[in-house]
């Protein structure tokens, strides 16, 4: 036996490295290429060979795309009366509100589930079914039916289908938040007479505020990125910003590929931001509370 | 450790002597805990589902009249849809993408979680990379994909380069490789949900059952497969689960990347649904579709469901037990 | 003068500011309005105030902002909200408008083909009252005009002729080496050619891989190839339905125009089954391309020097035709041609019909169709053809073949479906191309999917369709 137990374990820690380095290597570089095609001029998105790094690098992206700046417009390519910064400001405040609703009535309803069995084990499972059912099933009758009550291309229309598709994932989180407080708190409560709304909001909620702001921005990165519903149910007043990248193509003058790079950067940031501040939630979002900590 | 909730759930505040007033202001409270979940239901999600089953059963030609006009045809449509062979290969190619797509990420997550579920030097950084491409949004995905797999783009060429064999697929007009493709940005995107949750899994496992294996004198191997992987099970199951339901609903990329084409070797079922409603104005055969695709993906749920719940259970009853011995130790 | 600022560069060729000298206060009265543009105003002015909001696509929208600033300035119709989409995917988005009879956009820019489909659906409001009313008359080129009709009523006002021209590489077939080379092997003189097998053999013997440099850049991809196709097929004499809208395309100029279609893969790039125009056009201005048809707005990017590497190297001309029917016939397509349609539903119609029009003549039209920078408008109207900015943009060699392929030019489908219609083609071409599907059964199954098609919307109401259409098709077998 050649190997003593050290030699071995830094063997075992050097391959460990190597494979993570790789994949670490392969999850970054897609988005090392669209930070790097922002940067390019239009004669390097789409050259062979590649280019690997933008030279010399440009703003015209960023300013064409988000300034409409039209000196740029004119010796490339104007496509300038898209509207980003609308969108960017649509799909602010509708993924923000259609979080805030979900979170704030779905830690409720997990209030209630938790302390009072307001939906039975199976009913919080078909909750979650609800999530389950993808929603190119519905986007037909519901595009119908908001034209009917007049909510198509509405903020609130959309508002309330995202709030309608989060709320299983608000409930499911929240309630393995709400499942560590001790009884004893809101005893202790009662007995000082506070009514049951006072105990959920002065008691409950603010006990489980970091679990609240986890499930927050978990919800708003579904929200922030989705795309079908939107696709189908806004028209000229709501565009989200999904939904404005996709504008960026099919032009006879070839793809954009800078600009739609440079919109994709300003769409993922934040909500890069958003992952890396609740990376350590992360996995409670999505266990369900299969996973114990 | 966390309280059994659950368990404590079925007599909280409940003895008091003023018993039938309190029930009632309880009734109340519980209600309106649940009205805006009920008002959801009834306002947004029933009349949709209703005129959904409106139009599965009337054939509205669009070109004809209004849909509130339609003939009445019965189960027609649904006959039509199930004898429809493009509807069996969507069938067919959504469950092909969802096994592939669920099955990478899960092998790569898991391995990946395995990798680092003992702290080391660097672990943030890396997790911190590990996670980036889940926080991409889907659409980005599809046209940063574009701008990478053209056939001299940067991925075969890096390929190339580093092999010194001239490597050049095209990812994005080989009818073979389509599907595949999406798989493969499928998996690229959401292999960090897989990691994340094993990763979770695998640092919740209690030390104690390894630490006394290991003094049995048992491999790393048998430790893994016969402490490690069974005590992971509902985690495993709840990964795979959900990630095979969320690629069957997955519509973004393959559609902003090939609609359908080249051929029709990307024309999933979402894919399919959306172009019968959305291209061709099928409304009634679209409902149709998305009703049987809707009792499909309920009779997968439900069967989930019974799983996840039965290793919920199991793990409920294992943490309580073990948190009595800890009690007692 | 006046003083309206001109936002963008080229804007208002002379014509424009004559009109608008003409509203000074006091010059002219308005009954005596005499030009199109002039009692276009007019009209619209008995309309009234307003803000109409458009299905458009910005580049296509763009060009025409200075141009509809004029007019917003002398009626004040202005464009209000604008859904911004491209003029692939409009004719989806305007059947759902139509579907839920939505009056929210006034006006619709797109591929005029669809008129039939949005007519039926109860979409489109008729034009010829408003332009009855303005004085207003679509002057295209050839019968191209036709193409806005439909059951006798126009719908739409043009925007974008989109014809299709050939395109040769010039700097290739009159190279005297070049054609030596080609004279030595095929026993023939190397020329412009006129026939689809002389074109297949020119991009065949030219084309060079390890150059980068393919035969042909025509659309393969499902959602365009069925363009191509139908001009091989009506070249070879075809024509989709018999007289009962039973579909004949199963014949031999059906398997023609599929077997020409499919000796493509050979001749083009590896990845065109999955490119569209994004990635062909630049591939064309950049030198990459031997022969090719393409719409006539390519013509304007390969001619201008700061975005194209082909500046001057082109020869521009007729489509290919075919001797399959026995005689020399040449085919041309318009598809997708952009035009204005306005919604029945909407209670800006008058407006929105107006604004249409004053985009629709052809002076007006002018500085949209030549814009350097958004190539999208191509031009189309008799004054163009004549136009020294429309010569200087597309090259007078370009606008001659403009010319004459709208002689010859063909519609696609023009029937109500014509999406269902066309998918079923372009997806059994298509992986018929890739090859998930034999040659031999491209025609079968399109026509087993094209009679349940028949049979949903009824064979009486498309019989009625089909006057429409074959009014569309040209009697001439090539251009006078």
């Amino acid at each position: 036996m050649a190997m003593t137990k050290s030699q071995r374990r830094r063997i075992t820690s050097g391959v460990r490295y190597v494979v993570l380095s790789v994949w670490g290597l392969m999850a970054f570089f897609p988005i090392y290429w669209i930070i790097s095609t922002s940067f390019k001029l239009d004669t390097q998105w789409f050259a062979w060979p590649p280019y690997y790094f933008p030279s010399p690098p440009t703003l015209a992206n960023y300013m064409n795309v988000w300034f409409g700046a039209e000196e740029y417009a004119q010796t490339q390519y104007a496509i300038s009366s898209q509207k980003p910064l609308i969108s960017l400001y649509n799909s602010t405040v509708i993924a923000v509100t259609s979080t805030f609703l979900s979170v704030l009535f779905g830690s409720m309803i997990a209030y209630g589930v938790s302390r009072y069995r307001i939906l039975s084990e199976a009913r919080m499972f078909q909750l979650l079914m609800l999530r389950m059912i993808p929603p190119i099933v519905i986007v037909a009758p519901l595009s119908l039916y908001y034209t009917a009550i007049g909510l198509i291309d509405t903020r609130f229309g959309l508002i309330l289908v995202y709030f309608l598709t989060t709320l299983p994932y608000a409930v499911w989180m929240t309630k393995s938040f709400i499942d560590e407080v001790p009884l004893e708190v809101e005893q202790a409560a009662e007995i000082l007479g506070a009514s049951r709304w006072r105990t959920v909001f002065e008691i409950v909620l603010p006990l489980i505020r970091s679990g609240l702001v986890a499930t927050f921005l978990f919800i708003l990165i579904l929200t922030w990125s989705e795309y079908l519903l939107a696709l189908i149910i806004t028209k000229t007043q709501v565009t989200t910003l999904p939904i404005e990248l996709s504008k960026y193509q099919g032009s006879t003058e070839g793809r954009v590929y800078g600009r739609q790079a440079a919109l994709a950067v300003g769409i993922t940031v934040p909500l890069m931001i958003v992952g890396l501040i609740i990376r350590k939630h992360l996995a409670r979002g999505f266990s369900f509370g299969m996973v114990r900590r | 450790m966390t309280v059994a909730a659950l368990s404590a759930a079925e007599a909280p505040l409940q003895a008091s002597p003023r018993a039938v007033s309190r029930r009632r202001a309880i009734r109340r409270f519980k209600l309106s805990l649940l009205a805006p979940l009920i008002a959801l239901f009834a306002f947004v999600l029933m009349p949709v589902l209703l005129l959904q089953l409106y139009f599965s059963v009337h054939q509205w030609t669009v070109y004809l009249g209004s849909w509130w006009d339609a003939d009445y045809i019965g189960l027609d449509l649904f006959k039509e849809v199930l004898t429809d062979p493009r509807f069996g290969w969507s069938v067919l190619r959504s469950l092909a993408f969802a096994t592939g797509s669920t099955v990478g990420c899960f092998v790569f997550g898991f391995l990946l979680a395995y990798l680092m579920h003992k702290p080391f030097r660097g672990q943030a950084i890396y997790y911190i990379i590990f996670i980036l491409p889940m926080l991409t949004v889907p659409v980005v995905v599809a046209y940063t994909a574009e701008m990478m797999l053209y056939q001299s783009g940067p991925l075969n060429d890096i390929i190339t380069r580093l092999s010194g064999i001239e490597f050049k697929p095209s990812w994005l007009s080989d009818p073979h490789l389509a599907l595949m493709t999406v798989s493969l940005l499928e998996i690229w995107n959401w292999t960090p949900f897989s990691f994340i949750i094993m990763l979770a899994g695998l640092t919740a496992i209690p030390k104690e059952p390894i630490e006394a294996a290991e003094i049995l004198g048992a491999s790393k191997w048998r430790i893994f497969w016969e402490v490690q992987v069974p005590l992971l099970r509902p985690v495993i199951l709840l990964a795979l689960v959900l990630r095979f339901l969320e690629a069957m609903a997955e519509f973004p990329k393959t559609w902003s990347l090939f609609q359908g084409g080249p051929g029709s070797a990307t024309e999933t079922l979402p894919v399919y649904i959306f172009m019968t409603t959305w291209q061709y104005f099928e409304i009634s055969k679209g409902a149709a579709m998305s009703y049987i695709v809707m009792l499909l993906m309920i009779v997968i749920v439900l069967f989930a469901i019974r799983l996840l719940r039965r290793e919920k259970r199991s793990l409920d009853k294992m943490y309580e037990q073990s948190d009595d011995l800890k009690v007692e130790g | 003068m006046t003083k309206f600022s001109v936002s963008r560069r080229t804007f208002v060729e002379g014509g424009l500011g004559l009109t608008v000298a003409n509203f000074l206060p006091g010059t002219m009265p308005l009954a005596s309005a005499t030009t199109m543009e002039e009692s276009t105003i007019a009209a619209a002015k008995s309309a009234g105030p307003a803000a109409v909001n458009g299905m458009i696509w910005s580049p296509y929208l763009v060009p025409m902002q200075p141009v509809i600033a004029e007019f917003s300035k002398q009626t004040n119709i202005t464009i209000g909200a604008v859904q911004d989409i491209s003029i692939f995917d409009a004719p989806q988005r305007a059947m759902a408008e139509a579907l839920s009879r939505s009056p929210q956009f006034d006006f619709i820019h797109i591929d005029s083909n669809m008129i039939p489909s949005l007519v039926s659906a109860g979409y489109l409001e008729p034009l010829d009252e408003y332009m009855k009313k303005a004085n207003f008359k679509i002057d295209a080129v050839g019968d191209y005009g036709t193409f806005m009709t439909y059951g006798g009523q126009t719908y739409g006002v043009p925007t974008d002729g989109n014809v299709h021209i050939q395109y040769t590489r010039k700097d290739i077939i009159e190279d005297a080496d070049n054609k030596k080379r080609f004279a030595d092997k095929f026993g023939k003189e190397l020329k412009f050619p006129q026939t689809w097998e002389e074109e297949q053999t020119i991009q065949e013997f030219f084309m060079d891989p390890s150059k980068d440099l393919y035969g042909s850049a025509n659309l393969r991809n499902r959602a365009n190839g069925p363009t191509w196709w139908y001009m091989i097929y009506y070249s070879a004499g075809g024509f989709p339905f018999d007289d009962d809208m039973k579909p004949t395309l199963n014949t031999p100029p059906g398997q023609y125009a599929v077997d020409i279609y499919l000796k493509d893969k050979k001749l083009n790039h590896p990845e065109a089954a999955n490119w569209g125009t994004p990635q062909q056009i630049p591939r064309i201005a950049q030198g990459h391309v031997v022969s090719t048809q393409y719409w006539d707005g390519t013509a304007k990017l390969n001619e201008n020097p700061a975005k194209s590497k082909t500046t001057g190297k082109w020869l521009y001309g007729l489509v290919p035709g075919s001797d399959f029917s026995g005689k020399r016939m040449h085919r041309s397509i318009s598809s997708p041609l952009a035009a204005i349609l306005v919604n029945k539903y909407s209670p800006r119609k008058a407006q929105a019909a107006y604004l249409a029009l004053w985009l629709g003549s052809g002076k007006n039209s002018i500085p949209i169709v030549t814009d350097p920078v958004n190539t999208f408008n191509d031009a189309w109207a008799k004054e163009h053809m004549t136009s020294d900015a429309v010569k200087n943009a597309y090259s007078p060699a370009g606008v001659k073949a403009i010319e004459a392929n709208f002689q010859v030019v063909a519609p696609p489908i023009y029937l109500t479906g014509y999406l269902e219609f066309q998918d079923a083609l372009g997806k059994n071409l298509s992986e018929a191309f890739v090859g998930q599907l034999p040659a031999k059964d491209v025609l079968k199954k399109t026509e087993d999917e094209w009679t349940a098609i028949i049979r949903r919307i009824g064979q009486s109401k498309l019989k009625k369709d089909l006057i429409s259409y074959k009014a569309l098709m040209p009697k001439r077998l090539k251009p006078a």
